[in-house]
């Protein structure tokens, strides 16, 4: 390795470690945090790494009543979301990858629309009608409205992912015989699979984070973020830096699994190949 | 099979696909929109504009809409040239930036209401970074990073936590665009003799038009829309529109004037939107929105 | 997803047989989570034994909980039996509420009338007395070395309040004090109910006066003071506890956090005294029964149990809210809950005490032109303007006139 070579890959390694260290560093403080006992979340000058650590902030947290409910509900709804977002989502973004058609654009736009006026506010029309239908403080109902947010993604995701899978190869399966259907399930889906998978956790993720319609829309089947909000202002420091991890962590978990899919759901996947 | 026959046979087929997102959107966001819009049209007396003119004698409408315009302005060109470079690092694919990548994704996963707590943890005045400083030696007393007499400092923590929070999904979308471009070109550049910038600027920016239209799009949209995080840092001392909204809604229980701030910020994005689609066109069969 | 619905209703079935009925109760006030978890163990189960009715008891912001109110009134049915909040969150979500007047003969304790008469709005009894809550300061121990000579913390005025915090700004050349003027603070209870009582001796009459131009003004010097980042506090407990302030004022639930974390370095006194007098809120919390309750009769059931003498002490020794049923009063809580009700009893019992009650029955947007005025006097530092002030004046009178309410004392 000459020296230009070593200069080069010394700056690319200093560059990234720098970039790495500042998407770390308020991840850590909020797990050391989590994990430091009552008494020292009040000290000043702040040891930068506490002096001791402790489970009881979490022990308190996870104790307290409706949080390891919500944490379930959380999962609950999060799943429904992704169900329901894919399943209407998809379709549309296939039609999207595979077809030129009239008003094709129109769909486009109006999709990116329906991200464009603060989702706090519709919320609240939504409320008086799921109390009519049955839906008012029920799972389904948050995850029907995290579908509404998660939607305008699904299509846009699941558009890249398709458009990732070749055409010629269904065209193909087609021309041998298969069905339309047959070729979209036997040929596209599978190899669409792993970007879907990760659209589906990005979904997930999603939903995961939601507060203000969750809040809105339940009374005591709350989801994590509701419980937590709900909270918030009136709890101690250290409760809410607990609250603020446990919903971190999961996310960073699904953050993990798709790390792979992450650049499919994008349409990078033509060229990973 | 060419894409005209391909047409002729499935007319219909497209439109079925999309009906299910069309039909969901109508009952979970048209009508519920409707019913917003009406809200900040509509009086006790039929039409009115009388809930804009609340909205803009509103002594807060000054400040918030000019914050909300800064930090947009500010936020999302910072995090473009961010995610750029990174991207580009990233796809030099030396060992470990797979590894690397994943870590810069991270912060995706994290809910604005948790980077809020967070940064407001280390922004505070015996927060971390006070702490740091202090530790170091650098400074003997406390700097107040969240202070009313010094409103630019402010905004530039919420700058710089929000700059942490949603570059990832930035980065995503342009190492994702970055990869689609095929090495020919760049090989084929090379070739003929183009410097490194000479490349960026002539080959892969030009290609990666249709992520950096998505991306600008998308977070321009979501940047307008800043709320927790603006909230937790800069309170009172920076207002933005979203947070205008929120409290005419639930504290002032004005749903009318809510709906009209709320009504502003779609307005505001519609146009941007229009903007970029304008200037960064592309052809419609590459972009990926 | 269904084996789990099963198992839930399968549970929910056997607990409906065993314990009889189950009611939700929502809740403006113990909303912290300890206060929470001590409503759930402590407070909640002798009811339960005694009358087989479970509640539960659920936590809620102000806003969500009047959204949540409002939409089950609208959509005519609703999961909500029983309210608990602030005499305003009542004002707020009248057209939802039943008439409660019938509960009145059946109240255990002896209930003052004029809390009662309070309670009456729109025509209706809206609520039945549950307890009092105020507003004051507590200060750390820490600032008494800078207390400047002469000044006594229980009989404190807002001149000897901004000598004080000057005293200590040029000793440590940190600004230690410390005013809740975050989006979700309760600040505009200290503009109207503190501030305007103790400069202008009004909370409206005297809004655009000149005492409430020297007032403004009198902001702005102590604002020099305060901590700087003090427009985004909401709660006054943490900064207490990190040592951001030296002194506080805020609301008793949002100081509580601080003295029975560290109760050997807090002191709760009484809220300053300006040129007309000391003015506070006394604030009344109740209880009410929305016209959609499900178990109206089991909500009158917890309510007869919430305002007994025994409940009432009992509140006061476990979370610090004081009794309204007269049969509890005199009650002293233990331990750190002590330090607050002193100052509490200091600041009811000052002699120069002028009382404010919270505006009812009017449009919330009351709450925006005191603090609008501060937003732009105070935290943005303009000069006083009495056009301004005068403008706001005429608005919020306005709002009154509107809904045909009562200035509120010490106006009224």
């Amino acid at each position: 390795m000459n020296f230009r070579v070593l200069r080069r890959q010394t700056w690319l390694y200093l560059g990234a470690s720098l970039a790495a260290f500042w998407v770390l560093v308020p991840i850590v403080f909020t797990a050391l945090a989590a994990f430091t006992p009552k008494q020292d979340f009040y000290l000043w000058p702040k040891p930068v790494v506490p002096r001791r650590f402790s489970l009881d902030t979490m022990r308190f947290f996870l104790n307290t009543h409706g949080v390891l409910n919500s944490l379930l509900n959380s999962v609950w709804v999060a799943l429904m979301t992704l169900g329901l977002t894919l399943g209407v989502g998809a379709p549309a973004g296939y039609a999207m990858a595979r077809f030129l058609f009239r008003g094709r654009e129109a769909f486009r736009l109006g999709i990116l629309v329906t991200r464009m006026f603060p989702t706090a506010l519709l919320a609240i029309p939504i409320t008086v009608n799921f109390i009519r239908w049955g839906l008012y403080d029920t799972l389904l109902g948050v995850a029907l409205i995290h579908t509404a947010m998660a939607l305008p993604f699904a299509v846009i995701i699941t558009t890249g992912i398709f458009l990732g899978v070749s055409k010629e190869l269904e065209e193909a399966a087609m021309t041998l015989g298969c069905s339309r259907l047959g070729a979209f399930a036997r040929v596209a889906l599978p190899l669409a699979l792993p970007g879907l998978a990760a659209a589906a956790m990005f979904t997930f993720v999603i939903s995961w984070n939601e507060v203000f319609a969750a809040t809105i829309l339940t009374v005591q089947n709350r989801t994590l973020p509701a419980q937590v909000l709900t909270m918030l202002r009136v709890s101690p420091l250290y409760f809410r830096f607990a609250g603020g991890f446990f919903m971190i962590m999961p996310a960073l978990l699904f953050m993990f699994f798709i790390r792979r899919y992450l650049f499919h759901m994008w349409g990078g996947a033509t060229a990973e190949r | 099979m060419n894409w005209r026959r391909f047409l002729g046979t499935d007319t219909l087929l497209p439109y079925l696909l999309l009906l299910p997102t069309l039909a969901y959107l109508l009952v979970f966001f048209l009508v519920p929109l409707g019913n917003a819009i009406s809200l900040s049209f509509w009086g006790e007396e039929g039409f009115t504009a009388q809930h804009f003119l609340g909205m803009f004698q509103d002594v807060k409408f000054g400040e918030a809409i000019k914050n909300t315009f800064f930090l947009a302005l500010s936020i999302v060109p910072l995090q473009l040239i961010t995610a750029l470079l990174l991207a580009m690092l990233v796809n030099t694919r030396f060992r470990g930036s797979k590894f690397f990548l994943y870590l810069y994704a991270l912060p995706l996963g994290i809910s604005d209401l948790a980077a809020g707590l967070v940064w407001l943890a280390i922004f505070t005045q015996h927060g971390y970074l006070n702490s740091i400083l202090m530790a170091l030696g650098l400074i003997e007393r406390p700097i107040y990073f969240i202070s009313y007499q010094n409103v630019g400092l402010t905004f530039l923590t919420i700058v710089l936590a929000e700059h942490w929070r949603a570059t990832a999904i930035v980065l995503v979308i342009l190492v994702a665009g970055l990869q689609m471009i095929s090495r020919d070109y760049l090989e084929a550049a090379e070739v003929l003799g183009a410097k490194r910038w000479q490349k960026l600027w002539y080959v892969i920016l030009p290609l990666l038009k249709p992520s950096l239209q998505s991306a600008l799009i998308i977070r321009t949209i979501f940047a307008l829309q800043m709320f927790a995080v603006a909230i937790a840092l800069g309170g009172e001392i920076v207002p933005v529109l979203a947070g205008e909204s929120y409290y005419w809604y639930s504290s002032y229980r004005n749903p009318h004037i809510a709906s009209a701030y709320a009504v502003l910020l779609m307005a505001i994005s519609l146009g941007m939107t229009w903007v970029y689609l304008r200037f960064l066109r592309t052809r419609p069969e590459v972009t990926r929105l | 997803m269904r084996s789990v619905k099963l198992i839930l209703a399968a549970v929910l079935a056997v607990g409906l047989l065993a314990a009889g009925q189950e009611i939700t109760w929502m809740s403006t006030q113990f909303v912290p989570i300890e206060e929470a978890e001590w409503v759930r163990n402590t407070l909640l189960p002798p009811f339960t034994q005694q009358t087989g009715i479970e509640v539960n008891f659920l936590g809620s912001e102000y806003a969500a909980f009047v959204d949540r109110l409002m939409a089950e009134h609208e959509a005519g049915q609703g999961t909500i039996d029983v309210i608990c909040g602030l005499h305003g969150d009542f004002s707020s979500v009248l057209p939802t509420l039943a008439d409660v007047s019938h509960l009145l003969p059946t109240i255990p304790g002896t209930l003052p009338p004029a809390m009662v008469e309070l309670a009456q709005m729109g025509g209706i009894q809206a609520y039945i007395p549950l307890m009092q809550a105020t507003y004051l300061m507590v200060i750390n121990k820490a600032a008494l070395d800078y207390l400047p000579e002469g000044v006594d913390i229980w009989a404190l005025t807002y001149d000897d309040l901004l000598a004080w915090a000057r005293n200590i700004y040029e000793a440590t050349g940190e600004k230690k004090l410390g005013i809740p003027a975050g989006p979700g603070s309760l600040l505009h209870r200290f503009i109207h109910g503190y501030l305007y009582p103790s400069f202008t001796g009004y909370q409206v009459l005297a809004f655009d006066s000149g005492a409430a131009v020297r007032m403004w003004e009198f902001m702005q010097e102590l604002w020099g003071y305060v901590n700087e980042a003090a427009p985004t506090w909401d709660a006054m407990d943490t900064p207490l506890l990190t040592g951001e302030v030296l002194i506080a004022w805020d609301h008793t639930a949002r100081l509580k956090g601080a003295i029975v974390e560290r109760p050997d370095d807090f002191i709760a006194i009484p809220s300053p005294a300006g040129p007309m007098g000391r003015g506070f809120i006394t604030v009344l919390a109740g209880l009410g029964i929305p016209k959609t309750s499900p178990n109206p009769e089991a909500a009158a059931e917890l309510i007869r149990y919430l305002t007994s003498p025994e409940a009432q002490v009992a509140i006061l020794e476990g979370v610090g809210f004081f009794p309204v049923v007269e049969e509890a009063a005199g009650a002293v809580p233990p331990g750190a809950l002590q330090i607050l009700a002193a100052g509490v009893s200091a600041q009811a019992g000052s002699p120069d005490a002028i009382v404010s009650f919270i505006p009812g029955g009017i449009s919330d947007e009351y709450k925006k032109i005191y603090r609008d005025t501060f937003t732009k006097f105070v935290i943005r530092g303009e000069p006083v303007d009495t056009e301004f002030l005068r403008q706001q004046a005429t608005r919020l009178r306005e709002l009154y006139l509107e809904a045909g309410a009562p200035y509120p004392a010490p106006d009224g």
